[in-house]
């Protein structure tokens, strides 16, 4: 695809522009983590474009923790009168999990219509990472840490400006109909490259002593496992806060709630947690996870056996949100590890 | 875009005492659900929940529809308390349906337990529709006490003297009454001595996880392959629409590759009989 350089001051006018068409929301830093936050006509302020991934996963926008799905019994389309959402500095750790929730949502027979309008509607400008954090592993599952597919636009971070990649036909338009804002490439396309070479190497040395198995052997491995001791042992100190689940941006499991409104009745979509008792549990009480160590071996399983199986990839991204969520210190690293 | 989760405002239209526990609801949607036997459907209460059944009427009844539901948690026990003219919400219909043109020409073995005779009462009504079509129909039932048997006037009387030369029952309960004459035991103590050429034939089995563990291992024993054993797994469907994540078995959602499940496309999932 096509590249092009855009300085710091032009991208904020581009987005200045485009937040009349987009509700657009980039990470800001706040201590040392980076959350997502909107950004209006005031422009990009102190977003920050590059570094690491924000605190919130990507699903948060097309699939919130609690929405509205339906009204009993009426027909009529939701609420859309909202701008689509455009995303600015999403990384590739985000962009991999809507490999996940497009499979999920997306699909055929069934379309989820509230995701499948966001997703459509929506703009993603993506960030190559800058940085890594302690938790990060992507590189240790196969992932970059900068994008290389599923955004419309992609920016690689330089002195003065960046890069500027389009990756979809929407964000090719966006550059098109913008062009006076950008320049040309060279001689910036080569220090993306070594800038990108660079961190993909230093990652890569950072997950050694995770010890992760090799990509290709994490299937196998875990099918070898299933009936092993590691699941009681790792769910030692779960305390089944489900935060890893709701953190987690390919965990897209769901729990449909009904509830009383003023004039009606309202059908909510909740994020649900597999980690829970009640998950898998039927009407009588019957339930085939009874036990927190086959809940949590479900977990993995669900990771790295299920979608390897139906989608050909991972359900993680190596994002490493799930490490610093949980507070009885369960490390996927470590589970990945003693496979 | 049809919004999935959105369901059809529907009318109790009249509610059948089947047992103590077990009650069956005729039920009319605003716009008809055509579900083949097998196929299930979300039934909610407005405002409150909603929970998987699979329709007990038959499938060629084409605007009503009936679902038989045993009091077994919180939904449960507010359908339980709906009456004729209330309104529900139904979703559907989901799921595989059981394959009629695999069964043509065979001896068919139906094994039912408690409240899983309702599939198994779509099914059977589909096959007497056109019961040319089959060599034959035994319906094995199992309930727990003469007064747990449901669809008891079709299952004791009405069906047994359909097509006597095709169709036969075996009717068993595990702890007889006074008033009972009939088999005592478990429903795979029906599987006994079966008069059916096992090349040619099929079984279906529907009941409570044990029970359908225990028919399942007592019909290999008995010479049935994996490939001739088809069962309904009944997980935690919750959309319905394989999205949810809940009733997932393996690398399967019961909701949308089953509920009907032919028995060696799942026997080396572990955790399919919990």
């Amino acid at each position: 695809m096509d590249s092009y350089f855009i300085n710091k001051p032009n991208l904020d006018r581009l987005v200045k522009s485009l937040s009349k068409a987009y509700k657009i929301f980039a990470p800001a830093k706040s201590d040392n983590n980076r959350f997502y936050k909107k950004i209006g006509e005031d422009g990009l302020g102190d977003s920050v474009i590059g570094e690491i991934r924000a605190v919130e996963p990507i699903k948060s926008f097309y699939f919130p923790a609690r929405t509205k799905i339906a009204e009993y019994f009426s027909k009529e389309g939701l609420d859309k009168t909202e701008r689509p959402i455009a995303i600015i500095g999403a990384k590739s750790c985000d962009l991999v999990s809507f490999k996940v929730m497009d499979y999920v949502y997306s699909q055929e027979l069934f379309r989820d219509p509230l995701y499948v309008s966001k997703r459509e509607e929506g703009l993603i400008i993506s960030s190559d990472c800058t940085l890594y954090g302690e938790t990060c592993f992507c590189v240790a599952i196969g992932i970059m840490p900068y994008p290389t597919e599923g955004f419309d636009i992609n920016l690689s971070e330089m002195e003065g400006g960046y890069l500027a990649e389009a990756g979809s036909s929407k964000g090719g338009k966006i550059i098109k109909e913008y062009f006076k804002l950008f320049q040309g490439a060279e001689p910036y396309a080569q220090k993306r490259d070594s800038n990108r070479k660079k961190l993909k190497e230093n990652l890569l040395e950072h997950v050694k002593k995770s010890r992760i198995p090799p990509k290709d052997s994490i299937q196998p491995a875990f099918k070898g496992k299933f009936d092993s001791s590691l699941w009681e042992e790792v769910s030692k100190t779960c305390v089944e806060c489900g935060a890893c689940n709701m953190i987690c941006p390919a965990c897209h499991c769901f729990i449909l709630m009904d509830q009383k409104k003023e004039d009606g009745f309202e059908r909510l979509k909740m994020w649900d947690s597999c980690l829970l008792m009640s998950f898998a549990r039927v009407a009588g009480g019957a339930n085939p996870r009874k036990l927190l160590a086959q809940r949590m071996r479900n977990r993995i399983d669900k990771k790295f056996n299920f979608f390897p199986d139906t989608i050909g990839r991972f359900g993680c991204t190596g994002c490493g949100r799930c490490i610093e969520a949980c507070p009885g210190k369960i490390d996927i690293r470590e589970v990945l590890s003693k496979l | 875009m049809e919004n999935p989760y959105l369901p059809i405002k529907t009318e109790v239209l009249d509610v059948i005492e089947e047992s103590p526990a077990i009650k069956t609801f005729r039920l009319k949607p605003d716009t008809p659900l055509h579900f083949k036997a097998g196929q299930f459907i979300e039934m909610s209460i407005p405002g409150k929940g909603e929970a998987p059944f699979t329709p007990s009427s038959s499938h060629y009844e084409k605007d009503k529809l009936e679902i038989t539901i045993m009091k077994a948690g919180r939904i449960t026990s507010m359908i339980h308390n709906l009456k004729k003219g209330d309104i529900v919400g139904l979703r559907g219909p989901y799921g595989k349906e059981y394959p009629l043109p695999e069964f043509e020409g065979k001896e068919i073995l139906l094994v039912g337990g408690g409240v899983g005779l309702a599939p198994l009462r779509a099914l059977f009504l589909a096959l007497t529709h056109d019961i040319e079509k089959y060599k034959s129909v035994l319906f094995c039932c199992g309930s727990k006490t003469p007064s747990d048997i449901i669809y008891k006037d079709c299952v004791l009387d009405k069906w047994q003297s359909l097509d006597k030369k095709r169709i036969k029952f075996r009717v068993t309960v595990d702890r007889k009454d006074d008033s009972w004459k009939g088999n005592v035991g478990l429903v795979t103590t029906t599987l006994d001595k079966l008069d059916i050429n096992l090349k040619n034939s099929v079984s279906i089995v529907c009941g409570p996880p044990i029970m359908m563990k225990f028919a399942t291992f007592k019909l290999l024993e008995v010479g049935y392959k994996p490939e001739q054993i088809y069962l309904s797994m009944e997980k935690n469907m919750s959309c319905g629409i394989g999205k949810c994540g809940h009733c997932r078995l393996g690398n399967f959602y019961a909701c949308k590759d089953g509920p009907v499940f032919r028995y060696d496309k799942i026997n080396h999932i572990h955790e399919i009989w919990d």
